[in-house]
């Protein structure tokens, strides 16, 4: 039982870690975009490349894999978010973020090969250390102090409060000043890095795989809507509540319906609470 | 108008007597599988390019609809035609249960929704192995005579396109397509001025669902054995991509973009190595060039080479009437 608990919280915290990604695009820009999951899938493969393949120490490893997932979140902004925000056509977006979701997907699972394939081990720990593995604590440590230290930026520094200007209003920010372009590409940066991080941290749970992108998008985004849009408190219950939800929905239930009751706990909170937990309440369009 | 009627007719013989002018089998076979596409892409035309809803789900529908009709005419021995019918009613159900709460969520919620939706009948598919065959998959037979020849069978899926084209551009015509281009445009204006927004927008989305399932058992009788595998999530996008580069709020530019889409990757070889990965990048090249679709670059071209001429109307001031106006004892 501890087991179920333990790994159901592993994923949440991943999952949460992904919801905080989708935050801090949001918080600049007010896109989510499809690509968030395929940032953390970067992380993972690439982590695995640099250390298995190249050989590596892993912590050279893991700043390589920030470098790629920063490179990836700017690129990200350069291509699929610049252009399309001056159009504010509001469904645009959508859909460049989802072609170069695509692109990126494919083109790993032409490059590294459509098998999942095994995370080195980061810390020397026998294989048998049941609930104390550090492919369950890793994610775990690494969500919680992402959402610490998001906190931390966003209160204490000129760039989070920047970032919180332009969350409230992007164009009284412009207007104040604030080089809105810019403090964007800041943050997708920032958040390739951060969903690079998740990703190389729950590598070995989830292993190097080139279609885990997507399933992270549909289940990161499920952890922001329960937790609340733009709430990072919010985003590690939602994360935490979803991974509970799906381990122990496989222990009793069995593991076929997990995307199924993902689903259902993410309308059943969108009819109940359309805010989410902790989210701001929506006005209406007019 | 007379050029495009004839331009009209003109593809409508050349798509009838294809049987008799084709080089072999597999040109009709592609043909056929352009036709089941559009008949799932003219229905989610309606939702995508008039509506504006982002509906990324339907290669869901599209499987749902395929089982159906392997289920129910292979083991089940229910005469094809009516399992056709069943496919559809079954997908048109599925539709609005999916509708009736997700359409009532906004843009990237709703896209989430049918995304899930694509996964969820995946996973549904590989946990009813006894029913499904599992990862498997199925065998499903094809149509009883006159069509199990490929040139019957290829006449039945022109005629369902070819109905389906015709349910869309009737509906997209009329008052219906312009409320429908009013909620994609603006939908608290839609809103205002009287559109149903909910309703039509769960009419549309149950009508591609109907149109997704007839597309999925003509589709699975076409493939004759499916697996989970054809049923990848980026075949959503192919059909989206296919709707995007025609351009959104018609109907011809997405039946071109589908022919050309499906025959593209089949004709050229190495196009078809990339797959997903050149279906993605076109996505991005129209959504960041020409969001208006492909159809605009020809107008930009033709209004380069032949300028429109703008009449100009020169307003004269009538200053003897002004200066009148002017003097008037108050």
């Amino acid at each position: 039982m501890w087991s179920v608990l333990v790994s159901g919280l592993a994923t949440g915290a991943l999952f949460a870690a992904t919801a905080l990604v989708y935050n801090v695009m949001f918080s600049t820009s007010k896109v989510l975009s499809i690509t968030t999951g395929h940032i953390a899938m970067l992380g993972g493969v690439f982590g695995a490349w640099f250390i298995t393949a190249l050989g590596l120490p892993w912590i050279v490893g893991l700043v390589g894999a920030l470098v790629v997932g920063a490179a990836f979140g700017w690129l990200t902004d350069v291509l699929a978010i610049r252009r399309v925000l001056a159009r504010s056509d509001e469904h645009l977006w959508l859909l460049s973020t989802l072609a170069l979701a695509t692109m990126v997907q494919q083109a790993v699972g032409l490059w590294w090969g459509t098998e999942p394939k095994p995370f080195p081990r980061l810390i020397p720990q026998d294989f048998g250390a049941g609930i104390t593995d550090q492919k369950f604590w890793l994610p775990i440590v690494v969500a919680v102090a992402m959402a610490l230290g998001l906190e931390l930026f966003y209160r204490r520094t000129m760039y989070g409060k920047l970032f919180l200007a332009m969350s409230e209003d992007a164009f009284a920010a412009r207007a104040r000043g604030v080089p809105t372009d810019r403090i964007r590409a800041v943050s997708y940066v920032i958040a390739g890095a951060l969903g690079a991080l998740a990703g190389f941290a729950a590598g070995q749970l989830t292993f190097a795989y080139f279609a885990l992108g997507l399933t992270l998008t549909l289940n990161g985004f499920i952890a922001l809507a329960v937790g609340g849009l733009g709430s990072n408190v919010g985003a590690l219950i939602g994360g935490a509540a979803l991974g509970l939800l799906n381990a122990f929905s496989s222990y009793f239930v069995g593991g076929e319906f997990q995307q199924t009751i993902s689903v259902g706990l993410l309308m059943l909170v969108l009819l109940l609470k359309p805010e989410g937990l902790l989210g701001s309440k929506n006005t209406r369009p007019v | 108008m007379k050029k495009k009627s004839a331009a009209l007719l003109v593809v409508g013989l050349l798509a009838a007597t294809l049987p008799f002018w084709a080089a072999d089998q597999y040109q009709l076979h592609l043909a056929a599988l352009i036709a089941a596409f559009w008949i799932l892409i003219g229905g989610l035309n309606l939702v995508v390019g008039y509506t504006g809803q982002l509906s990324i789900g339907h290669v869901g529908l599209l499987a749902v609809g395929a089982y159906t009709f392997a289920i129910l005419a292979g083991p089940e021995e229910v005469h094809p035609a009516l399992a056709v019918l069943a496919s559809g009613g079954l997908c048109g159900l599925f539709g609005l249960l999916l509708g009736l709460p997700s359409l009532r969520l906004p843009g990237f919620y709703f896209a989430m929704a049918t995304m899930a939706v694509a996964l969820i009948v995946g996973e549904f598919i590989m946990a009813n192995g006894d029913l499904t065959g599992g990862g498997i998959g199925l065998a499903v037979p094809s149509f009883p005579a006159p069509f199990d020849s490929p040139a019957g069978f290829y006449y039945l899926v022109l005629g369902l396109a070819a109905l389906v084209t015709w349910c869309t551009w009737n509906v997209a015509r009329r008052m219906w397509g312009r409320g429908l281009i009013a909620i994609r445009d603006n939908p608290v204006t839609a809103q205002a001025v009287g559109v149903p927004v909910f309703r039509a927008k769960l009419k549309v989305f149950v009508f591609s669902g109907i149109t997704a399932g007839v597309a999925g058992a003509v589709f699975a009788s076409l493939q004759s054995y499916i697996t989970p595998d054809t049923f990848v999530f980026e075949l959503s996008l192919f059909f989206f991509v296919c709707i995007i580069i025609g351009g959104r709020g018609s109907i011809v530019g997405p039946l071109i973009g589908t022919m050309i889409l499906t025959a593209l990757p089949e004709l050229v070889a190495p196009l078809a190595k990339l797959g997903n990965f050149f279906y993605g990048l076109l996505l991005l090249v129209v959504v960041l060039l020409v969001p208006e679709g492909i159809g605009r670059v020809f107008e930009v071209i033709a209004e380069r080479l032949r300028p429109r001429r703008i009449e100009s109307i020169p307003v004269r001031p009538d200053l003897d009437r002004l200066t009148r106006a002017l003097q008037r004892p108050r």
